[in-house]
């Protein structure tokens, strides 16, 4: 066996020096503020103090008795290994998400937290 | 003593033949993942019991806010994309002129989705779901049947 190690150590060198890996964040994000959610009312909270709150959303979607304000952050992970004539990709995307519901007067009945933007994570496509 | 790339040149001939083909010959594995895992919890709701807030209490913000024929509709999404390819070539274009190329890839992107119809007046009127990710990459891309 002694006579296979030279060989096998130059291919192993060879096989990794000819491998590249890569590891790639994009952030469209920072995080919101958890205790300003706290202070949203069903009911009271207006529309004028919801932007002042939280800023300018991501989104308005209107709906059958009102509005509905997106406020959306994304952090996405890609990881790439290359591996001579082999390579893989894996990107994984998450959101942070909060969506608000005003009635027509622009007084807001509901509301919607999904925070999920950190479980994003570098991985293999496996 | 002999050098063993002299009683084994199959590991140079090896060796040259990696090198040689880096780059002619490729095989790729791509998965991309957006969104999160879509809670069988809506399984629990009812129509015509279960209110907008009940459903944002258990499911959190939805992906996508719509209106429908004046029914308002939650949208809760993930999508899954499967990519995977080979190719194999040389390229000859610079000094021949033009070279063989052969590549092979499939790419499926499939959703799992949940879509919650409401009433104006915040109650669940309606429920719709599909779980794409339920069927396998390899078995979808080589099955005939439309729709798999």
């Amino acid at each position: 066996m002694k006579r296979f190690r030279e060989p096998l150590f130059v291919l192993l060198l060879v096989f990794f020096l000819q491998s590249c890996a890569g590891w790639a964040k994009n952030m469209d994000y920072h995080p919101f503020d958890a205790s300003k959610l706290d202070k949203l009312t069903p009911g009271k909270s207006t529309v004028a103090q919801v932007t002042e709150m939280l800023g300018a959303p991501s989104n308005i979607v209107k709906l059958s008795n009102g509005n509905a304000y997106i406020y959306r952050r994304s952090l996405s992970k890609g990881t790439g290994i290359w591996l001579l004539i082999v390579s893989f990709g894996n990107y994984d995307k998450h959101y942070d998400q909060i969506v608000i519901f005003f009635d027509k007067k622009n007084i807001m009945t509901h509301y919607g937290v999904t925070l999920d933007a950190n479980k994003a994570a570098y991985g293999l496509p496996f | 003593m002999v050098s063993p790339f002299k009683i084994f040149p199959f590991f140079i001939y090896l060796f040259i033949v990696c090198s040689l083909m880096t780059g002619c010959v490729s095989y790729r594995v791509i998965k991309a993942v957006e969104g999160r895992s879509v809670p069988n919890i809506f399984e629990e709701f009812r129509v015509g019991t279960t209110t907008l807030q009940e459903a944002l209490e258990a499911l959190g913000a939805p992906d996508q806010v719509a209106e429908l024929e004046g029914k308002d509709v939650l949208i809760y999404r993930k999508s899954l994309l499967a990519n995977s390819g080979l190719s194999f070539g040389i390229p000859l274009t610079d000094i021949w002129g033009s070279g063989f190329d052969f590549s092979a890839y499939g790419e499926l992107v499939r959703y799992d989705l949940v879509l919650l119809f409401f009433t104006p007046e915040g109650m669940l009127s309606n429920i719709a779901s599909e779980k794409g990710s339920r069927y396998p990459y390899l078995k979808t891309i080589f099955s005939d049947k439309k729709g798999n």
